[in-house]
């Protein structure tokens, strides 16, 4: 399937990402209400955004007790806001650790692609995302690229 | 609780000596009359900071703003305006930054936060939304800005805070001490940190999950399309997000306008070693970005051989890199990267610093100071070594170091020598741009509202040596000519206003100003319709008039006349020795004349004339000068 990957050496950490992906969903700016997020490490320069993966299987599919979590066609993950009652399960089961609540709906915010079309990868000002076919394995977590990314700056040995 | 478009909405005020916090609607006027950043600041500033106030006592107060466009996908907005009585000036103190610290404030829900009082013990003010805590900061203090911010990051359990913090300079009252966001983002003109460490306060973090609503949404993102695209074909995209503003140092160089060992000479014959070209070729690992902008014209660098190989950070930005190689005559690149990082970690203006250290280097050079008295120093010409000592003494107030870290105007009058040669005006050291070979910028730095300082004008236009560009904006063809000295006031006064805005709007200059996309028109027209309120060219132009002006009552009321809009010696004595604008020199009266009359300001006191301050809605500042006895209005 199709997903958004991340060239984190490209990544200015500018968080436009964010920016688009909340007003094109929730009608106002806020990183809080936005299904991407930036890690950001300004010591080291590190900047990375995280997305859902739509991984299969899905932990937090697994973990969540209402089964409101299911797979759609096309293999995406989305939330049945009806069935969901904000419990939170979702957020330590997910592997990176992508998931986070609507500050009032209390319900995860989790990416739809933008219906195959997504916003952030469009806008990117340095195309760190893309928008590409790939196989499903399972994702880094942000500390294991943050290891490796200064390995490769050589920061660390 | 009243809410708008584009702004937070809410102003808050924090009393550190009653431990008391007040939350106040912003004021549909202030917006109107004053935009946001730097206009409420200097609004505020004047109204609250009386005559006479001591800078570091409890009266002073420190403000952070933002404004109406940060926190939302326009590129421009990024930044915020910390200001305050300044006690390195005695007069308005004001420095901005940019990063990601305005837009998290813009979440928490602020539009500004004023910190006034003084607190008993040392204390961080963390922000959480509506949650507002005072901190116990016994633990940070003595902290460097990087060792703070991530102290306070574990501290409250949340990477993504956004920490403005202080170094051990301020803390040690070095009058040149700033705020610094995201560890190399210095909001560090003026002192201002020191005033942070006056009121017994470490840091300012904070943490919003609010947001920003839009009031036109079409249109806005319309404009930011139209501004987005202008950027990625701008012939200055590439070379700002390769070399940022260190690109300067060799344009610079090339113009004779480098200002180098301590301005006794307009080119440096290491230039290239040092410059912005070098570092994007043999440092650089990636480009950085404030908060939503498309041009990322930040790097991260690392040394990879030689002295102080292994370190890596931030940066730097033409001002602290020109600083700490031309300038002190230093040709190496290493050594000048552990001073701008050695002058972040400890909190310090690197404009001012490197000053310091150039002016009693030149002392040194004519045999001036001796050994002696600089505590064993040798303060030759590029003694590297020496410089990065004496940074530690100024913030430490070591030695030497103490001499310096009052200013170099003060360290001239407490020396008894050099005062000719302490190149600062109104008490604030001079940029890294000869004037000679730059008139509209020397004008700039003379009547500018917080000294000695490109950024209250940046007449950049004048760089383009294009006479076309002069008759058509001003009708004199000489006003962008860079050597000329005709039409500079009417330069000036348009780009100080045009500035003002722009600080007001709190977005970059870089892009806004000098790449051109944010010129008056557009400005209202963003503003409109992010903010639903009615904004035209006209008005705008206005607000720009009306900031500049009350900022220089407020330099009125604190006993400022022409006879301060000047600048040091050097520049209208000596003729520019070398370089392609050699013969050079500044003459001053003529522009100050231009300029005075342009503004409507009294020639012989250049102040403003209470005609002019009534017709821009500030008739009660007319009455205030006068209770003050400051009145050479009429």
């Amino acid at each position: 399937m199709k997903r958004i990957l991340v060239d984190v050496d490209r990544c200015s950490g500018c968080r436009l990402c964010e920016m688009v992906c909340s007003f094109s969903h929730e009608n106002s700016f806020g990183t809080s209400i936005s299904r991407i997020n930036v890690i950001k490490e300004d010591g080291f320069g590190f900047d990375l955004p995280i997305v859902c993966w739509h991984c299969d299987p899905c932990k937090a599919m697994e973990k969540c007790p209402e089964e409101a979590i299911e797979r759609r066609d096309g293999g995406l993950i989305s939330v049945d806001e009806k069935k969901c009652v904000g419990c939170g399960e979702c957020l330590a089961a997910c592997t990176i650790g992508v998931i986070k609540l609507h500050p009032e709906r209390k319900t995860p915010l989790i990416c739809d692609q933008c219906g195959g079309k997504p916003l952030c990868v469009e806008k990117c000002p340095t195309k760190a995302l893309t928008y590409t076919e790939t196989e499903m394995q399972e994702p880094k977590v942000p500390n294991q690229v943050l290891e490796e990314t200064l390995r490769r700056w050589r920061i660390i040995a | 609780m009243p809410k708008f478009y584009g702004y937070a909405g809410n102003i808050l005020r924090i009393d550190l000596t009653k431990n008391q916090v007040k939350v106040q609607p912003t004021e549909e006027s202030l917006i109107k009359e004053f935009l946001g950043g730097r206009g409420f600041n200097s609004k505020r500033l004047y109204k609250e900071v009386a005559k006479g106030v001591d800078p570091l006592s409890p009266q002073n107060r420190l403000m952070f703003a933002t404004g109406p466009l940060v926190g939302t996908a326009f590129p421009l907005g990024s930044r915020f305006n910390v200001s305050a009585k300044s006690p390195l000036t005695g007069i308005l103190g004001d420095s901005n930054a940019g990063g990601h610290f305005s837009a998290e404030m813009k979440f928490a829900g602020y539009d500004q936060i004023i910190i006034q009082g003084k607190s008993r013990k040392p204390v961080y003010i963390f922000i959480e939304d509506q949650e507002i805590q005072m901190k116990d900061a016994e633990h940070l203090v003595g902290k460097d800005v990087y060792e703070t911010t991530e102290m306070i990051r574990k501290d409250v359990g949340e990477r993504m805070v956004q920490v403005a913090t202080i170094g051990p300079a301020a803390e040690n009252h070095v009058l040149f001490a700033g705020v610094f966001a995201n560890l190399a983002r210095p909001a560090a003109r003026t002192g201002i940190g020191t005033v942070m460490a006056s009121k017994n306060m470490k840091a300012l973090a904070l943490k919003g999950t609010g947001t920003v609503k839009i009031a036109d949404p079409k249109k806005f993102w319309k404009l930011v399309e139209e501004i987005d695209e202008e950027a990625y074909v701008h012939p200055q995209y590439w070379p700002r997000r390769i070399m940022g503003t260190t690109r300067i140092l060799m344009l610079a160089e090339k113009l004779g306008i480098l200002p180098t060992r301590h301005f006794t000479s307009a080119t440096f014959e290491h230039a290239a070693k040092v410059s912005g070209e070098r570092l994007a070729r043999e440092y650089n690992v990636k480009s950085r970005a404030c908060f939503s902008c498309v041009v990322p014209c930040s790097r991260f660098y690392v040394i990879r051989d030689g002295e102080y190989a292994g370190l890596y950070g931030e940066g730097p930005e033409y001002e602290a890199l020109s600083g700490f190689t031309a300038r002190v005559g230093n040709s190496n690149l290493n050594v000048a990267l552990k001073a701008v990082d050695l002058a972040n970690r400890l909190g310090l203006d690197a404009i001012t610093t490197a000053e310091g250290i150039a002016w009693a280097m030149e002392l040194y050079a004519t045999g001036d100071l001796t050994k002696k008295e600089t505590g064993g120093l040798e303060l030759k010409w590029g003694n590297g070594e020496a410089m990065l000592a004496l940074i530690e003494k100024i913030a430490y107030r070591e030695g030497f170091g103490d001499l310096l870290a009052d200013g170099v105007r003060r360290a001239a009058e407490k020396l008894g020598k050099g005062r000719e040669i302490a190149l600062h005006v109104k008490g604030l050291e001079i940029i890294q741009a000869d004037p000679r070979g730059l008139k509209g910028y020397g004008l700039g730095y003379a009547v500018a509202s917080r000294g000695a300082d490109h950024l209250r004008s940046e007449p950049f236009i004048e760089l383009s040596d294009e006479p076309g560009r002069g008759l058509e904006m001003f009708g004199v063809p000489e006003a962008t000519l860079r050597l000329a000295q005709k039409g500079k006031g009417k330069l000036v006064r348009y780009f100080e206003n045009w500035c003002a805005i722009i600080d007001s709007l709190e977005v970059c200059k870089n892009l806004a100003e000098n790449m051109e996309l944010l010129p008056f028109s557009r400005a209202a027209e963003i503003t409109e319709v992010t903010t639903g309120f009615h904004f035209t060219r006209e008005l705008m132009f206005e607000i720009g008039e009306r900031i500049i002006n009350l900022e220089s009552a407020y330099l009125v009321r604190e006993g400022i006349r022409r006879k301060d809009d000047y600048l040091p010696a050097r520049f209208l004595q000596v003729p520019l020795p070398n370089g392609n604008s050699k013969g050079a020199i500044f003459e001053i009266e003529p522009m100050l004349n231009e300029y005075y009359t342009e503004r409507e300001w009294g020639l012989r006191t250049g102040t403003p004339k209470a005609e002019k301050l009534r017709e821009i809605g500030l008739g009660y500042v007319v009455e205030d000068l006068k209770r003050n006895g400051a009145a050479r209005v009429s």
